[in-house]
């Protein structure tokens, strides 16, 4: 059911969006992320740990982009990515369309997130390898695309942020909830 | 559980061994070396011995082996 704050009884109801393996999904890939951003090279085996699931975490989310409930599907990610560009520049007249599920702009950046991941985790897995070990190209890898990942949840965040204040929706307890507002309906 | 190591000098970097130095020490001891940089103040050496994986720290100053990590 809907949470009964002031603001969705006034004017909105709430529809679910994220089922609840997306989001525990979502917050567990924060946390680990966040745990290795502090842990290289002085806590290697917790940073090892950590890898390692972030790499389960992307494997689920695949599976997940195939069997999950509609929002958690890719099956609008290309339709949504070829409207990225657009969307994107609009934004800088605060046009943020209608979606209920990801925007073209949050597919952008689920995509840009799940490849920089998976490049980071697999070329953090093959530099404990004996084959890859102080290979200089496998370890480049490792900073350039970890470096990439620390970038994007910075924007990430900020986009959250800043989509929550055009749309005035509390986009980050949708990720907890799992339910956002439907206007204009009742 | 912490093993970041970088302190093995004081001595001023224009004074130090060559890294090949290091390097060849860590082969003597049966190391297959596979690259050395410097880390703080240490030559670290990536070794591979019997199918493990090492970093070795070796000092600049007079290349004693300060640290041996497995990974």
């Amino acid at each position: 059911m809907s949470s009964r704050t002031p603001a969705d009884r006034t004017a909105s109801r709430t529809v679910a969006v994220w089922d609840l393996p997306l989001r525990l999904w979502h917050w567990a890939l924060a946390a680990c992320v966040l745990a290795a951003w502090f842990t290289p090279t002085v806590y290697d085996g917790l940073h090892r740990i950590v890898g390692y699931t972030v790499l389960g975490l992307l494997a689920f989310r695949l599976a997940w982009g195939v069997w999950g409930s509609r929002y958690s599907r890719f099956r609008m990610v290309g339709v949504r990515l070829r409207a990225a560009p657009r969307y994107l520049w609009n934004l800088r007249r605060g046009m943020t369309g209608r979606y209920i599920g990801l925007n073209p702009a949050g597919t952008l950046m689920l995509v840009a997130l799940l490849a920089s991941l998976a490049v980071s985790t697999i070329s953090g897995a093959m530099s404990v390898t004996v084959t890859f070990f102080g290979v200089w190209w496998v370890e480049d890898t490792h900073h350039y695309s970890s470096d990439a990942v620390i970038v994007l949840v910075v924007l990430h965040v900020l986009g959250v942020l800043l989509m929550g204040l055009l749309q005035r929706e509390n986009l980050i307890r949708a990720m907890i909830t799992g339910r956002k507002r439907i206007r204009g309906h009742s | 559980m912490a093993d970041g190591f970088k302190d093995c000098t004081k001595l001023d970097k224009a004074s130090w061994k060559p890294a090949s130095e290091a390097e060849a020490k860590a082969k003597a001891l049966g190391y297959e070396v596979r690259r050395s940089k410097i880390e703080g103040s240490c030559y670290e050496v990536y070794g591979v011995k019997e199918g493990k994986l090492y970093e070795l720290f070796y000092s600049p100053e007079d290349l004693s082996l300060k640290k041996t990590i497995a990974k």
